[in-house]
Parts: C-alpha cells; sequence; structure tokens
C-alpha cells in the first residue's frame, strides 16, 4: 500500500515495535538510500573506476533482517548489499574507501567496489559467482550449531541465486541439520535481464523451501515493519534451534543491473509503479503519522547524514592506493612465502 | 615404531588432531556409519560423534563450500572428496571462496581447511574413479596443494595442513592405500609444507615425481643402477607452492632433468616444473628437460590394456632416461 493512500493512521501499540527501533530502522534506511544515490553519481561522473551495483529500491530488505543482528551472527552477502554492510556496522569510510579501491579499505584495494565486508563487523565480503556466499553462510550456521553457541547466520541473495545448483545444496543440508540460519531472497523480478518468470516454474520463491523441510513465506519486501518483524521471528527460532527460514521479499531495483546497464529490457511502467512503494518513503510517512518525525527533523537528519558522506569521499579521495607490491600479499599465512617476480 | 600403511597414516593423522583440538572435524560421503568407501574415517564416527564426523548429502559444493564457512568462524574442517573425478561441482567453492578469500578481504577472513581428494589410476577404476585432477588446483595461488607419496609424508602433511591457516588439497593415491607401509613414531610429527624430499641419491640425472610416480621413479632407478647410470630422485610431496631449491640443487648436479606425472601431459605440473628449470637452468643443462606424463586423452580409460598404455611406468621411466643420457 503505498504511504499516499494511508487513511487509518497507525499507532505504536498496533506495530508493536519500540520508538528506538522504529527511529532506528528509518535512519538506517535513510544512510543506505542517501549513500547509494551519491555512489550512483560518483560512478557516473567517473570518480571511481569498475562499476557500480545500486540497491536503491530495495533497502528494506537489507536492513530490516540486518537490524538487530548480533556482532558475531554472519552475513553472507551478495553484491547488491550496501544496505546489510551500513547497518551490520561498516562505516562510510570502509565503504567509500573501497569503492575507491584505496588502501584504507577493509579489502586494501583487491576486490571490487561493491563488495563490502568486516570481519570484526561479521560480514562476508562477497565474491561475484551467484549464490556464492549462500554456501557459506550455510557452513557459518554449521559451525555455529557444532559450537553449541546460539549466533545465527543470515544469506542475502536475488530470485536469480535459487537457480544454482550450491544454493540448493546448502539449503538442502540446511534443512536436515536444523541449521540457524535465515534465506533472505530479494524478488526484484528481474536477474540482470532474465525476467522471473523465466527464472522458475513456480509463481513464489518462498515455496521452493518445502523441499528442504522448512518454512518459506513470500512478504512485501518494501515494508520495513513487515520485513524486520519477519526476519526477528525467524531469527529467533534459528537461535532457538528451531532451523532455517526463507523469506522471499517482493521488492524492485529501480536502476540496471549495474551503473552501465541502461535496463531498458524493462517497460518503464513496471518502475513507476514500484517507486510509488518507495520503502524509504513508507517508512517516513509511517513515521510521521506515528508523530515519531517531522519534515525539520527529518531534514536534520539528511544534512548531518549527507556531511558524514561527504566526509567519508574526502577520506577516500585523500587515502592513497596500495603499493603496487600489496599484489604479493594476503595470498597465504605468513608461513607460505609467496614467489616475487624479478624487478 | 609402528608398521603402518599409507591409509592407516591418514586415519591416525585424522584421530589424533581430532583428539586434539576440538575444532577439527569431518564431512563427506559415507564417512561416518560405513567408515568411508576405502575406511579412510573407520571407526572415527563411533569414536568422535555424529556432530564431528558427519555423513553429507550428495553435495559436493555444499561439502566443500559449508567447511569454508565453518572454518572462516573457528573450524578446522577436513571435507572429504570421496573421488577426485566428483570434485567438479565443488570447484565454484574452491576456487572464488577458499583460494581467494584472504585476498579479497584485506587478510580479514581466512579458510584453514583440508579437502582430502581421493584419486589417482592403476586400479582398475576407469573413467570416472581414477582422475586427478590436480593441475586445476596448481594454478590457484592460494590454495596448498599436497601429494604425499609415503605413510610418513602421508601422516606428516596432513597435520601440517591441518594445523596451518590456509586452505589445502590434499591428494592421497588409493593404489597407495595398502600398497606400501613402513615403521612409523610413535610419538607425534608433522612434515613441513613446501619441502620435497630426496628419496634416493645419484649423480647422473634427476628424475622428479610425485604420489604413485614417485615409487614408479625408483622402480626405474633401481633398474638404471644394474646399467650404470645413477639416479636422483625428487619426491615434491608439496605441489604447490614447489620446492625450487630442492629440485634445482639437484639438476646443478646432475645437469639432467625427467619429470614424471601420472596424469595427462598438457597443462599440467611437471609442464610448469620444465619451463621454470629451462627459464632459471638453462647454462646447467646438458640434454632437454623430458617429461614422461600420461596421455593427452581422458584420464582414464577402463580396458587394462587401455589403461596401461596410458599410464607411466618404470620402463617408460627408464627409456626415457636412457634417451635423455644419450643426447
Amino acid at each position: 500500500m503505498a504511504a499516499n493512500q494511508t487513511v487509518n493512521k497507525p499507532s505504536l501499540k498496533q506495530i508493536s515495535l519500540s520508538e528506538e527501533t522504529l527511529m532506528g530502522l528509518y535512519t538506517s534506511l535513510l544512510r543506505v538510500r542517501l549513500l547509494d544515490e551519491r555512489l550512483r553519481k560518483l560512478f557516473r561522473q567517473g570518480r571511481f573506476a569498475g562499476t557500480y551495483f545500486s540497491a536503491v529500491g530495495q533497502e528494506a530488505t537489507t536492513v530490516g533482517p540486518t537490524y538487530g543482528l548480533r556482532d558475531e551472527d554472519i552475513i553472507g552477502p551478495s553484491h547488491r548489499e550496501i544496505g546489510a554492510a551500513v547497518t551490520k556496522g561498516l562505516t562510510f569510510n570502509e565503504i567509500i574507501a573501497q569503492v575507491f579501491a584505496r588502501s584504507t579499505s577493509p579489502d586494501k584495494g583487491k576486490s571490487h567496489p561493491c563488495h563490502y565486508g568486516s570481519r570484526p563487523k561479521g560480514v562476508i565480503h562477497p565474491a561475484s559467482t551467484v549464490a556464492g556466499q549462500t554456501v557459506v553462510a550455510t557452513g557459518c550456521a554449521m559451525a555455529f550449531k557444532i559450537q553449541k553457541k546460539d549466533n545465527v547466520a543470515v544469506a542475502f541473495f536475488g530470485e536469480g541465486a535459487t537457480s544454482r545448483g550450491g544454493w540448493h545444496e546448502a539449503l538442502n543440508y540446511a534443512g536436515v541439520h536444523k541449521l540457524p540460519i535465515i534465506y533472505i531472497c530479494q524478488n526484484n523480478m528481474w536477474a540482470e535481464s532474465v525476467p522471473s518468470t523465466l527464472q522458475a516454474g513456480i509463481d513464489r520463491f518462498a515455496d521452493r523451501a518445502k523441499a528442504y523441510g522448512f518454512p518459506g513465506v513470500t512478504i512485501d519486501g518494501n515494508d520495513i515493519v513487515e520485513v524486520y518483524k519477519t526476519a526477528s521471528e525467524a531469527i529467533a527460532r534459528a537461535r532457538a534451534g528451531q532451523g532455517p527460514t526463507l523469506i522471499e521479499c517482493l521488492t524492485y531495483r529501480w536502476y540496471g543491473h549495474s551503473e552501465i546497464d541502461p535496463a531498458n529490457y524493462r517497460r518503464p511502467e513496471e518502475l513507476e509503479e514500484w517507486k510509488k512503494k518507495d520503502p524509504v518513503v513508507r517508512a517516513e510517512q509511517l513515521m510521521i503519522d506515528l508523530g515519531l518525525l517531522t519534515n525539520e527533523k527529518r531534514e536534520a537528519m539528511v544534512e548531518q547524514i549527507t556531511a558524514e558522506i561527504e566526509d567519508a569521499i574526502k577520506f577516500a579521495e585523500a587515502s592513497k592506493y596500495s603499493e603496487p607490491e600489496e599484489a604479493y600479499l594476503d595470498v597465504y599465512s605468513e608461513k607460505i612465502p609467496v614467489r616475487r617476480e624479478e624487478s | 615404531m609402528k608398521t603402518t600403511t599409507y591409509i592407516e597414516a591418514i586415519t591416525e593423522a585424522m584421530a589424533e588432531e581430532m583428539a586434539r583440538d576440538e575444532r577439527v572435524f569431518l564431512i563427506g560421503e559415507d564417512i561416518g556409519l560405513y567408515g568411508g568407501v576405502f575406511k579412510a574415517t573407520k571407526g572415527l564416527q563411533e569414536r568422535f560423534g555424529v556432530d564431528r564426523v558427519i555423513d553429507s548429502p550428495i553435495s559436493e559444493a555444499y561439502i566443500v563450500g559449508g567447511s569454508v564457512g565453518a572454518a572462516m568462524v573457528g573450524m578446522r574442517p577436513i571435507p572429504e572428496i570421496q573421488f577426485a573425478d566428483f570434485i567438479t561441482p565443488s570447484m565454484d567453492q574452491i576456487i572464488q571462496q577458499a583460494a581467494k578469500i584472504r585476498y579479497r578481504t584485506g587478510g580479514q577472513w581466512t579458510c584453514p581447511m583440508t579437502v582430502r581428494v581421493c584419486c589417482g589410476g592403476d586400479v582398475g577404476g576407469g573413467l570416472y574413479h581414477s582422475q586427478i585432477n590436480e593441475q586445476w588446483f596448481f594454478s590457484q595461488p592460494g590454495l596448498v596443494v599436497l601429494f604425499p607419496s609415503t605413510p610418513y609424508d602421508a601422516k606428516g602433511l596432513l597435520k601440517s595442513a591441518v594445523r596451518g591457516e590456509d586452505p589445502v588439497i590434499y591428494f592421497e593415491h588409493k593404489r597407495l592405500y595398502r600398497s606400501i607401509k613402513e615403521d612409523l613414531p610413535e610419538e607425534d610429527f608433522t612434515v613441513p609444507i613446501g619441502k620435497a624430499a630426496v628419496r634416493r641419491e645419484g649423480k647422473d640425472i634427476t628424475i622428479v615425481a610425485y604420489g604413485l610416480m614417485a615409487h614408479r621413479s625408483i622402480d626405474a632407478a633401481k633398474a638404471l643402477e644394474n646399467e650404470g647410470i645413477s639416479a636422483e630422485i625428487i619426491d615434491m610431496r608439496t605441489l604447490l607452492p614447489w620446492d625450487r631449491e630442492t629440485i634445482y640443487e639437484s639438476i646443478k648436479k646432475t645437469s639432467r632433468a625427467v619429470l614424471v606425472q601420472e596424469n595427462t601431459k598438457t597443462g599440467g605440473v611437471m609442464a610448469e616444473v620444465s619451463a621454470s628449470i629451462t627459464e632459471d637452468l638453462f647454462d646447467y643443462l646438458d640434454a632437454p628437460v623430458t617429461r614422461v606424463c600420461g596421455l593427452d586423452v581422458p584420464m582414464l580409460p577402463f580396458a587394462p590394456p587401455l589403461e596401461h598404455f596410458f599410464l607411466p611406468n618404470a620402463d617408460k621411466i627408464v627409456k626415457a632416461v636412457k634417451k635423455v643420457m644419450e643426447y
């Protein structure tokens, strides 16, 4: 339901979330949206190389399941999970230094602009092979079970990833062993240029969970409250040893697969319809309706976050690239030397 | 000292590491209740329980990929690939995750995992139970590739792998499982990663090999001795990173080299060793560096005459050595 269609104003009691949680969720959404839009522009201005995968339009699907996780919980993201990275605690400095491939980036400039990660924050820097981190995150959950810890793993992927063999092997294993993992499928209807109707012979990707013996649910992925609550229940079940959940979040990416993709395989009307369901605007309207936000307060938040982003851009641009010889480092542990070419 | 077969050495290494370190666990197909198709994990599930010796579904991508994730959060997994032929479904997880996780995260995440791969021909296994495929991993920086040929090395290298901090592909040759034994020390020992072994000293020619071919090369050296040719045998043991120093030292002494590899010739480990020797030791050589390898056809045809035609053996090595000596 679009925000401007809201007739009856909701109450905090109906939503049954605390003011603090709602404000936290909204703040994360806003931070992710502003950062993502800024990074898109930086790429289009040629300020950094490679490419950029925007997640604008999908923010609620990553912020909701991540908000409230512990540092020890592990996230296995894909390439469009800037929202999970920000919400799990990566700083703007870390993210923008990564985008600019500088020595101050967590990966020291080795991987890719959008492969955000942090071991202290429990975010696995992704590889590009689709569904790769779904398998790895399932292995983290397997370890938590062996270690008798109540940590959980959360795997993020698009609906296209559910066609991969490794994805099925991982979910099958998680079902057999009731692993503490939550699978978040961001069904944005397009796997790069292939529509979801050519991806699977079923309408609801959540139905795939039936084959593995655990619950699968399909929800409005642009409703932050619904995403947060559904994920929180699944996380609680996982922590209690009750096994995995597959959550299909219906959503839409506003821009191309990457910034070099004009996405002209889609109908413009489709995008316009989904823009009416903007997850950030809907959260904003909810906050205003609940009396937790005013336009003035929103503007102050935007100003403060924007300043933080601009500072991080300055930090990244002032950071040096790694020395070329950095290429020889982090291949093996210290015990195994890497052979260097004679210069 | 205790007389121990190659496969017993592997079982003992796993049992001792599991007893020493509770982070070590095993996962693979038929390894628990059944004790492994070759019985490498016999008795381990009874001893260590179902949480640490896990019978996996038929899911090589998960067996390895799940182990990568577990290793990243503090475990020491030893996944088993039942036959090297079946490693293909796990390639994405080995190449894109295990080999690159340290690199792509600037050293933040690591993957201390040892993938045991049962491999090799000369067992009548046919096209899909004889492969090795070591060359795929040999070309992947970030991986350690081990290939022991003796019970001592099988045990000592497996322990070094489990105690290390890097992802290891550990090849064990099924032809060696029960065909060779030796006395092993009762006390704990390890074999260093990255060091080749001189199996036999000689002065006329250097033969470099690994796995089953180390034994075939020793057989050849014995035959050559009767003809007055003194061959030095180097067993690589670690394929990646390989021990240039030991091999180069030997070739500087002998000025001649024959390189023996069970797998197909093109793009194999010995192609790299050969190229490196030519690049670095050209002035020391008295003859072309020569390879004795499996044929450039799919490894390994089933019918016995075809299998034997494919595989290098002592006769083929002797013939190549003589040709190099006569150059």
